[in-house]
């Protein structure tokens, strides 16, 4: 094998390994169709439509022309450029990120849910925190191999809460009136989102939750 | 114990088990990687890293979005 294909090759693996097997990508787009269509039945056409548009931005991310060569070393590289500015002014951006957030959550939190400031400021973070991992490689670098059992068991934890918050949905009268005697996360959650500190609060930890998940 | 009741119960079993896993991950020897362990492995492909990130995205237009 040449050399021009021997790097061919290598770049088709790095460029696969970058988006995901097809299998699991596969399995990422029907979820994502699914919440599409049960966001959008149960009267959240926004939810429905954005899910959709990442659904349909994944696959045509499959489908994609081959991306320039050596933008895994690039994502590596740009790993390594993060480390080293992490040694300078952490505590200041660590500050002014956190004065952001709290700032942000109590702008939002005054705002009343389900109005279009509301979801404007929220799908403006939201969609900025996709873009971003979508442009971004990974920060931190891979652990090593993870035991099975416990994998599962994490899986098997969140499958069952996805599971029994859609049996509650299901559950209801419709899709769309909350009921009391089998309710949703939203329907518990009602009573502090009814305030504005509980908003303000609910938005903090969401931020804290996208501020991590960022950053890996 | 009435629906209602059963249905928060649940919720906070599943809960309580997502800390059981937490805790035995981070102080036994018992064969379970952190969460960030597990997310660092979904994350490390664009397909995860975007899927994690619609999910959290998700959940706060699902409770203040239109």
């Amino acid at each position: 094998m040449s050399h021009g294909a021997r790097d061919e090759a290598a770049a088709r693996l790095s460029r696969r390994r970058l988006r995901g097997a097809p299998g699991s990508r596969a399995l990422v787009i029907v979820v994502l169709l699914l919440i599409a269509f049960f966001s959008a039945i149960s009267g959240k056409p926004l939810d429905g439509l954005l899910m959709l548009l990442v659904a349909a931005a994944l696959g045509w991310d499959a489908r994609a022309a081959a991306e320039p060569a050596g933008t895994a070393q690039a994502g590596a590289a740009q790993a390594v450029a993060n480390a080293s500015q992490a040694d300078r002014p952490a505590l200041l951006r660590g500050s002014a990120w956190l004065l952001g957030g709290a700032v942000f959550a109590v702008l939002a939190g005054s705002f009343t849910r389900f109005s279009w400031p509301a979801t404007a400021t929220v799908v403006s973070v939201g969609a900025a925190a996709v873009l971003t991992g979508w442009r971004r490689p990974a920060r931190r670098p891979p652990p090593g191999p993870l035991p099975r059992a416990g994998v599962v068991a994490w899986g098997a934890v969140l499958a069952a809460g996805g599971l029994w918050e859609l049996w509650s949905l299901l559950q209801q009268s419709s899709l769309t009136a909350t009921s009391y005697a089998h309710p949703t996360l939203s329907a518990l959650t009602d009573p502090v989102l009814a305030t504005a500190p509980g908003r303000a609060l609910v938005l903090a930890g969401w931020l804290l939750l996208g501020g991590y998940l960022v950053r890996r | 114990m009435n629906s209602h009741d059963l249905t928060v119960l649940g919720y906070l079993v599943i809960l309580l088990a997502a800390g059981l896993l937490a805790v035995a991950a981070r102080w036994t020897r018992a064969p379970v990687p952190a969460l960030g362990d597990v997310l660092d492995r979904i994350m490390r492909t664009r397909t995860g890293r975007v899927g994690v990130l619609v999910a959290w995205a998700w959940i706060g237009l699902h409770f203040f979005a239109r």
